[in-house]
């Protein structure tokens, strides 16, 4: 059985037997997962296991090509979709490294995101005003300066800004589903506190759920996760509850269960 | 007629890379009906109007106030400039007057058209001045500018011409403490030459001449400047994007030349490309040529392609791949746009960078 299944009914995220490769390299392995309405899922393990590369696939990057397997994100083949619908259905990914664009501001580009979403979905666009009012108190809520809002996308911003703006990025457009790839890496404890805030209020609903992709502990001490798994070779090898991650930090991921 | 057996050929260092082929289509195209009303390309700004129809100034559709329509002598040496002789115009201001908002029309319908223009800014004068370039055929200009001791123009330049060229040409003398910013705009489907040889005579002067070039199919423009540092403490600035799709070619030839006692020049060169398709040529040819020794002169040049994880960023926020390549497309032409001080002008050179995109992607 599949972690997370024994809970609810409502199955947002099924992982089956997922394969991908990237540059002719086999790096998920036949991954199974399926995440709940709901829940919060972990997933940790040692560099080079795939755990970006699961990010990215179930995103849709170019070049992390699926193999075999199959993905349905609410009943939908998730693979059959382009990156931006996959964006519409209420899927985001938070990047590692998120990107600078100059030229583009951050008002700019998040309006033009959260409305190309929501035509996606059939709902009328947001104005000027109405679209603002929400930025502003998205930034508020995770103690960015609203001036930043209005610079372009990520440039100049310090590690820990960027990983602010995805997360305000997050609260704008509202997805139903998170995958946030090590979005506790270059974090300090007041970013980290902040971002971890912004998880539990932006995504902490039984309606929505959440990937937490990590190579450590310490984000998880405030974001609760319901499940730990470990990614090893590219397939989930272990899988249990906020405990194990405590069990990794000590042991670390060469020590079996 | 003419012209066009004299015309500069590859073997020509400085015009290696120029579309005489297409100049010349051009100047034996039969005149057509482009269809397209004067009225239409004139931005909604109070200030003079010219309009000159194949060459021809329009008396209907002008307003000249300030500026005055002259025939003109051209003592220019330059193969395509020293064509531009005839009907023109000139703008003269007195010492500490300003004349802003003067837009010129070039509306072409075939052949060849050649028209001079002189700007003359006294004193602390100030002008700015918007020109845009429509229709079809051969449109060939030169721009004679001087400017005395704290003058300051600005001027935006746009060629929107379906098919067909334009090769402008602008001779520029900046004096001391005069500031002279020309930002062009490559847009329409012509053929182009831009050619620029500025000259900043006095000290502590400034020179701008930049902009963007935007070419698809087997289009090719090319801008070929030259900024001289003849006197101390100037500062010269050469910002020129190229975004080359399909088959096309974007050429960019910037040289900064730092005279023998220039010191304390302050010269910045930028010439980037970007290609759209793999297909497209986009050609760099930056050079400086620098005979003071206390000199800055910063200078990048660089081609590539959109950048794809910037590209997958967009689309994992929602925003489909002909939106997101236009998105990036426009942030990197818009420092070179950037430049232009009035906001109606910007917005309007903006909109049809805009229009380019949304027709290419």
């Amino acid at each position: 059985m599949c972690p997370g299944q024994e809970f609810g009914t409502q199955v947002m995220l099924k992982i089956d037997n997922l394969r991908a490769e990237v540059d002719g390299k086999e790096i998920l392995r036949g991954l199974s997962l399926a995440v709940n309405a709901g829940e919060i899922h972990a997933i940790m393990g040692p560099n080079g296991a795939g755990k970006s590369t699961l990010g990215y696939v179930l995103g849709g990057r170019p070049g992390y090509a699926p193999t075999g397997g199959s993905v349905r994100f609410d009943g939908v083949d998730l693979l059959e979709l382009e990156p931006h619908e996959r964006a519409a259905a209420g899927l985001f990914l938070g990047f590692q490294y998120p990107v600078e664009i100059p030229g583009v501001s951050n008002v700019q580009f998040l309006r033009e995101a959260l409305n190309a979403q929501r035509r996606g979905r059939g709902e009328a666009a947001l104005s000027g005003g109405e679209f603002l009012k929400l930025a502003r108190a998205q930034a508020d809520a995770l103690g960015m300066d609203q001036e930043m809002l209005k610079r372009p996308v990520n440039v100049g911003f310090s590690g820990g800004e960027k990983k602010r703006n995805e997360m305000v990025q997050m609260g704008i457009i509202g997805p139903k589903l998170a995958i946030l790839d090590e979005t506790d890496s270059g974090l300090d404890i007041d970013a980290l506190k902040a971002v971890g805030d912004g998880i539990n209020r932006i995504m902490r609903a039984p309606d929505k759920a959440v990937i937490l992709i990590t190579h450590y502990q310490r984000l998880l001490d405030y974001v609760q996760p319901d499940f730990v798994h470990v990614l090893e070779a590219g397939r989930i090898t272990r899988t249990g509850g906020p405990e194990l991650a405590l069990q990794l930090e000590r042991e670390g991921y060469g020590v079996a269960a | 007629m003419v012209s066009t057996l004299e015309l500069p050929t590859p073997r020509m260092e400085e015009w290696r890379w120029a579309d005489m082929q297409a100049l010349r289509s051009a100047a034996e195209a039969e005149p057509r009906v482009t269809g397209l009303d004067p009225a239409d390309l004139f931005l909604d700004l109070d200030g003079p109007r010219l309009c000159f129809i194949d060459g021809a100034f329009e008396p209907a559709h002008s307003r000249p106030g300030a500026v005055q329509v002259t025939r003109q002598i051209v003592s220019s040496t330059h193969p395509l400039a020293s064509l531009a002789e005839g009907e023109g115009w000139s703008l003269h201001i007195e010492p500490e007057h300003a004349v802003t908002a003067i837009q010129i029309v070039h509306l072409g319908s075939g052949g060849e058209s050649h028209v001079p223009a002189r700007i003359v800014l006294a004193e602390d004068a100030v002008a700015s001045l918007v020109e845009t370039y429509a229709g079809v055929g051969w449109a060939n200009r030169l721009t004679s500018i001087s400017l005395a001791r704290g003058a300051r123009l600005m001027r935006s330049v746009r060629l929107l011409q379906d098919e067909g060229f334009v090769s402008v040409r602008d001779e520029a003398e900046v004096g001391e403490a005069a500031s002279l910013v020309s930002i062009f705009l490559g847009a329409g489907g012509m053929g182009s030459r831009i050619d620029g040889a500025l000259t900043l005579t006095g000290k502590g002067a400034f020179a701008e001449m930049g902009g963007a070039l935007l070419t698809r199919g087997s289009q090719r423009q090319e801008c070929a400047v030259a900024v001289r540092h003849e006197e101390t403490d100037g500062s010269s600035r050469q910002i020129w994007r190229a975004v080359a799709a399909d088959k096309s070619v974007a050429s960019l030839a910037a040289r900064v030349e730092v005279a023998r006692g220039a010191q304390k020049t302050d010269g910045e060169q930028s010439l980037r490309g970007l290609l759209l398709d793999r297909t497209a040529t986009v050609n760099l040819k930056p050079e400086l040529e620098i005979f003071a020794d206390d000199v800055k002169c910063a200078h990048g040049a660089t081609v590539g392609e959109l950048d794809k994880n910037a590209l997958f960023y967009l689309e994992s926020r929602g925003i489909d791949k002909a939106r997101a390549t236009a998105m990036l497309t426009r942030s990197f032409v818009a420092d070179a746009l950037s430049r232009i001080g009035e906001d109606a002008v910007r917005e309007a050179f903006e909109a049809d960078a805009d229009k380019w995109l949304g027709g290419t992607l």
